[in-house]
């Protein structure tokens, strides 16, 4: 794969990361969503304030104990090989640490990975503690993190559920609503985002950020407003819709026909 | 439901190789696991590992120009999420074993992983239909399942 060819170029966040991956640098990407940690031009690990790391993920299960992942931290963090005592102390199966680790590099990449501006800083050099796991292409992460923003926008075009207190719809009942989902429902309390949900399941933030925007597509979960597209409307709808502030909507409708018919 | 298969299961192919778990193995279990699906299994095209949820393949291998694994694996969550559905609205309260989808020419075959946490992972095998023994394979994929350790 030559990278010059790949049409995926175009999906990683900036220049600078096609440059890391083709001198195959080793360090950290750190933008204002996330990091990203590279070592010979491969991801191997990432992080994102928004989405729960491996502790979580791991500990949340019960697959490590709060006290055996600090123990791991603590004995093998200087050395940057806290994955390998995990595995090599009994306290996870190698196959779980690869397959939970990847799911927490994805799931911290699309959001280090999410479009937008910001500064993009490279410390060359900079290691994770967790050592080497499984590396990933950066372009197989960028390819994943678009799949994965089309997949929401499918499900329900809606982004303003990924970031807003989850609400459930109440009195709803015969809606399709899976056992995972339920769990989820059972963590809302009216403040909690789907983010603040997944870290409290030890889920993944976008698996929680699927089932919401599921929830949402059949009616269980509140949707909020979207920001009034403010741009988007003519002076003289505004205008048309702040006169007809109270009349019915039979009045309002025949001012916007007016307005319409008087438009050059 | 489970098939029994035959329990003396021998590769019929000689050029099958053991590919041991461990932490020594520097290609990891996932593609370890793949890559023994693939060799002891007859007839495989191509095989998966994928997260039920986000819809993506966590490994593939095999596949090709004819049929693109990642496009199946999440194709195939919703062949999977529309079954635990319909479970669910029937009230039955069993777990799916395996999910089996016979076309002219494939078999595909849908492995749901039980796994300890609540990541939710299922294995995806593509057979040719002409070469492939379904009940060996059933019961190849099982112990593929124990490979991967989740």
């Amino acid at each position: 794969m030559t990278l010059t060819e790949d049409p995926c170029d175009a999906v990683l966040v900036s220049p600078m990361l096609v440059r890391l991956v083709a001198e195959r640098a080793t360090g950290a990407l750190l933008r204002d969503t996330g990091t990203l940690y590279l070592v010979d031009g491969q991801v191997v690990h990432a992080e994102s304030p928004a989405a729960p790391g491996l502790e979580v993920l791991l500990t949340a299960s019960g697959r490590v104990r709060p006290e055996g992942w600090r123990r791991a931290v603590d004995q093998a963090g200087g050395r940057g090989t806290v994955g390998r005592f995990l595995v090599e102390s009994g306290q996870v199966a190698r196959g779980e640490l690869e397959l939970c680790h990847l799911g927490a590099l994805h799931d911290a990449a699309f959001f280090a990975l999410a479009p937008g501006k910001g500064p993009t800083r490279f410390r060359y050099g900079a290691m994770h503690w967790i050592g080497p796991v499984r590396p990933v292409t950066a372009h197989a992460l960028a390819r994943e993190a678009s799949r994965r923003r089309e997949l929401l926008d499918r499900i329900w075009p809606h982004p303003e559920v990924d970031t807003a207190p989850v609400v459930p719809v109440p009195d709803r009942p015969g809606l399709p609503v899976t056992v995972r989902q339920r769990a989820l429902l059972a963590a809302v309390d009216g403040v909690r985002t789907p983010g603040a949900i997944a870290r409290l399941l030890g889920r993944p933030a976008f698996h929680t950020m699927v089932d919401v925007r599921r929830l949402a597509a059949v009616g269980a979960v509140e949707t909020p407003l979207a920001a009034a597209p403010v741009e988007t409307v003519p002076d003289w709808v505004a205008r048309a819709c702040a006169e007809a502030a109270q009349p019915s909507d039979e009045a309002l409708l025949r001012r916007l026909r007016d307005a319409l018919e008087a438009m050059p | 439901m489970t098939s029994t298969g035959p329990r003396a299961a021998r590769p019929r192919n000689t050029t099958h190789s053991t590919h041991r778990k461990g932490s020594a193995n520097p290609m990891g279990n996932t593609e370890t696991a793949l890559k023994d699906a693939m060799t002891s299994i007859e007839g495989t095209i191509g095989v998966a590992l994928v997260d039920y949820s986000s819809g993506m393949a966590l490994g593939t291998l095999g596949g090709g120009k004819d049929l693109d694994l990642s496009v199946a694996a999440a194709g195939n969550t919703d062949v999977v999420r529309a079954k635990v559905r319909t479970m669910e609205l029937l009230g039955l309260k069993d777990e799916i074993e395996d999910i089996l989808i016979t076309l002219g020419g494939q078999y595909h075959l849908i492995r749901l992983l039980k796994s300890r946490g609540h990541t939710g992972l299922f294995l995806y095998l593509a057979l040719d239909k002409s070469r492939a023994n379904l009940a060996m394979a059933r019961h190849q994929l099982r112990r593929v399942e124990d490979m991967l350790e989740v």
